[in-house]
């Protein structure tokens, strides 16, 4: 008998140590959002999550209710699109800014490492405060106005989307840049010329992705007062309308579900990447590639003149003017007087940042966010992978991998109904926004961590099951079909193939997610979920600036420590 | 004498695609121990064939047959009894790549394994010793644990013959297993395929780029062109004119 050659690895891999700490993280949050004490749950509260149950399917459908209905879901939309417009015109130019490549080209012989690390480290702090921070700031500064749904969208999203640009524009290929400005082409127009035509549809792609999240933030927007569906939603709730409430959510649905196909259906058409792929792809280069073994997807064809791409194209421009129309914001207070008045009054009333207050305390509120991000994440995640799988078109529906080769017309009907149904469930978790979930929560959970950590991975794993069944619909199917050629049962093909294809990627986006989740805790802080959200919220609905500098600074710090953590399991992944 | 039973057969098949007729009316019995090369340029119908033959493509028209089992009749439970005996290899080796080759190689008795036992062996490999013998046979014992997409080309074709020894099958198939590999490589892994399939009595059908690999290792030789048998031959009766027709053009009209 052969003795194998090599012994068993150990199975202390990097890869088992950062598994055993997440399992360790997730008993540990559980612990804190106080899981395993009884009482946990609001029996009193049953009646009424059923009477919100029992309203889904007699919504209110009245001719005035559906006018106002209809009237808010193109202020949400609206808001989106003016927020993506700015949001694109930050990120364009504080992309090229923050990129090295960019200062490479322009100072070719200086360090200028300093410089764009630099952009790059000021553009985290807009990044790291939600966009609610942002509004309820807003609201202080403009009072109730449509401008600041805009602004509170542009200002956080201009500075993700600057950071993704700078990524995608460092990551492709120089030399035709370089031949350009070897031959004294100013940087600029060699940019012009190289750069920009070869990652546009990087950059398009990551805009229609931009412009989805917009529409969900728009809509979370709503709740602070800016109007749209979420304010609506949330009179609704309030005043306990359920059967407005659903009429507005089936706005919302459909809405989110209109966009994201339509998003999806431009970047097929257009043959960009799938997000999944856009943010992993720096991941797979670094590794470098182990054999000749060719690209797994064949080289991207140039979209040819599409009629229908330019149809749409121009249709889009068309929204811009329409959108800025509809919400009618006053863009003069941007620069008015009394603005600048009120932020030196802000500035003035934070400083010396009021430190007076326990720290230990906000230390363990500050923990008990990390929890809360950790649970929702956890959840989100699993509840992602698992219905990512039934809600790819490409496994069960006729002609799929696991489908019999001659399927009957039942099988066809079963297969059609668990894909629409599980895609349909997925909206429905990303569409309705967190604070949301967390009311909904509410009725049967007492406050505290646990609602809004529900809240959140119901909404994320919405987002991450979508994003998962794209990069599932995106499969090398050869590996698979090789697997099925030698007689493997469908169940094995999936354990043997499908899975360890596709969890190392899904994982890492997981952890990639777990830093937005951060940012989110805040949203559900709004509503009486705990954390330092909650704290935040408080404070600067009383203006209590120099508490709230403590407070956003711990944010800060929350952000950084989870970007590290997640970049540092991300690299053990590879 | 009778002859003994074909172990594939395909009656009159054709195969079509969406836009373009990749097979035509092509019948053909293979028999048990044959060492069979199919040649003929790209696009031929070679990999359609190959297809045919282990049941992942069934035909527009007409049957195939292996192991005395119609592969578009039946369940597909019955079916994957019949794919069991049958391995393929493939030019581009169709690996899972983020897989430890292990799994890779153990992935060829998937077709026995339960799932209680193939889901265990994922997160404590089972059955070492056996792959570890498959990975000595072909050469690269030290690979067992190592990472699938960090192993070079010619080590991963080598991972997916690997996972065909595991299978034991009757038959092997290959498709253009050596495309992708330099010359010298290519000759390594034909000299060994032909060793495994003599010495355990396999049948071997194999599609090549090369003539001369197929002369040099096969002892039958099938020349496709446009879809159609254009020779079955023995290796030894191969000459310079057939070769010659085997890569003319069509003529126009």
């Amino acid at each position: 008998m052969t003795r194998p050659a090599v012994d068993r690895p150990s199975w202390l891999t990097p890869r088992s140590r950062w598994g055993l700490i997440v399992l360790a993280a997730i008993a540990f949050s559980l612990w804190q959002a106080r899981v395993f004490e009884p009482n946990r749950f609001n029996v009193g509260g049953i009646p009424q999550l059923l009477r919100f149950v029992q309203a889904s399917v007699q919504p209110d459908l009245s001719l005035d209710f559906l006018q106002l209905t209809l009237d808010a879901a193109i202020v949400t939309f609206a808001y989106a699109v003016c927020g993506t417009f700015f949001s694109i015109v930050f990120g364009c130019v504080g992309g090229i800014l923050a990129s090295e490549v960019w200062w490479v080209s322009v100072l070719p012989r200086h360090a200028t490492r300093p410089i764009w690390l630099g952009i790059r480290a000021t553009l985290a702090v807009p990044r790291a405060i939600h966009e609610l921070i942002w509004g309820l700031f807003f609201v202080n500064l403009f009072g109730l106005d449509p401008l600041v749904a805009i602004v509170a969208i542009a200002v956080p999203y201009g500075a993700i989307v600057a950071k993704v640009f700078s990524e995608i524009l460092d990551e492709t290929p120089r030399q035709p840049l370089i031949a350009l400005l070897n031959s004294g082409v100013a940087p600029f127009t060699a940019f012009l010329y190289t750069l920009l035509p070869q990652a546009f549809l990087d950059l398009l792609s990551y805009t229609f992705y931009r412009f989805e999240c917009s529409v969900r933030s728009a809509a979370v927007l709503g709740i602070i007062g800016a109007g749209g569906l979420g304010y609506q939603i949330l009179l609704s709730l309030q005043s306990l309308r359920y059967e407005q409430l659903w009429t507005l959510f089936y706005a919302l649905f459909l809405l989110n579900g209109a966009i994201d196909f339509f998003s999806a259906w431009l970047r097929r058409r257009l043959g960009s990447p799938s997000r999944l792929d856009l943010n992993l792809r720096k991941q797979a280069r670094s590794r470098g590639s182990g054999g000749s073994l060719p690209d797994a997807h064949p080289a991207r064809q140039p979209p040819e003149r599409d009629r229908w791409l330019v149809a749409v194209g121009l249709g889009g421009l068309l929204l811009l003017p329409f959108s800025f129309w509809y919400v009618g914001a006053d863009f003069s207070k941007l620069w008015s007087a009394r603005t600048l008045e009120l932020l030196g009054d802000v500035a003035q009333t934070a400083f010396p940042p009021n430190l007076d207050q326990s720290q230990w305390q906000l230390g363990m509120v500050a923990v008990q966010t990390v929890a809360m991000s950790i649970l929702a994440i956890a959840i989100a995640g699993c509840g992602g992978i698992l219905l990512s799988f039934p809600a790819a078109h490409t496994f069960f529906l006729p002609g799929g991998l696991f489908t019999p080769a001659q399927p009957s017309w039942r099988d066809r009907v079963l297969a059609w109904t668990g894909v629409l149904g599980t895609r349909a469930a997925l909206l429905i978790a990303r569409a309705v926004p967190a604070p949301i979930w967390a009311l909904v929560a509410l009725f049967v959970l007492f406050p505290g961590i646990l609602p809004g950590a529900i809240a959140l991975a119901l909404h994320n794993m919405g987002i991450l099951g979508r994003l998962m069944a794209e990069s599932n619909e995106n499969l090398d199917p050869r590996p698979l079909v090789a697997l099925k050629a030698q007689g493997t049962p469908a169940a094995l093909v999936f354990l043997y193939g499908v899975l360890p294809m596709t969890l190392t990627r899904s994982i890492a986006y997981i952890l990639y997610r777990w830093e937005v989740c951060l940012r989110e805790t805040v949203i559900v802080g709004l509503v009486g979920a705990g954390g330092l959200g909650r704290l935040l919220t408080e404070q600067l609905s009383s203006f209590d600036y120099r508490r709230v500098v403590v407070t956003l600074g711990w944010f800060v710090i929350l952000t950084f420590g989870v970007d590290w953590v997640s970049g540092a399991m991300r690299r053990s992944l590879r | 004498m009778t002859l003994p039973a074909p172990l594939f057969e395909l009656r009159q098949v054709t195969q079509q695609f969406d836009r373009s007729l990749a097979l035509r009316n092509i019948t053909l019995q293979i028999f048990p121990g044959e060492r069979v090369a199919l040649v003929g340029s790209s696009g031929t119908g070679k990999s359609t064939l190959i297809q045919l033959l282990n049941g992942t493509l069934l035909p527009s028209q007409g049957e195939v047959w292996a192991l005395g089992h119609s592969l578009s009749q039946g369940s597909s439970r019955q079916r994957r009894q019949v794919q069991r005996q049958i391995g393929t290899i493939y030019q581009q080796f169709h690996l899972v790549d983020t897989l430890p080759v292990i799994h890779n190689v153990n992935a060829g008795r998937l077709g026995q394994w339960s799932f209680f036992k193939a889901a265990v062996s994922l997160l404590y490999p089972l059955e070492v010793e056996a792959a570890a013998k498959a990975l000595h046979r072909v050469g690269i014992p030290e690979k067992l644990y190592a990472r699938t997409d960090q192993l070079s080309g010619g080590q991963q074709q080598r991972v997916a013959i690997a996972r065909v020894l595991r299978q034991d099958p009757v038959a092997i198939l290959a498709d253009e297993p050596v495309s992708s590999l330099d010359p010298e490589l290519s000759r390594e892994v034909m000299a060994l395929l032909r060793e495994l399939v003599q010495e355990m009595g396999k049948t071997l059908v194999i599609s090549l780029h090369s003539i001369e690999l197929a002369q040099q290792y096969c002892d039958r030789i099938i020349g496709l062109r446009d879809g159609t048998i254009l020779f079955d031959i023995p290796s030894f009766a191969l000459s310079a004119e057939r070769i010659r027709d085997l890569y003319r053009l069509r003529e126009p009209g």
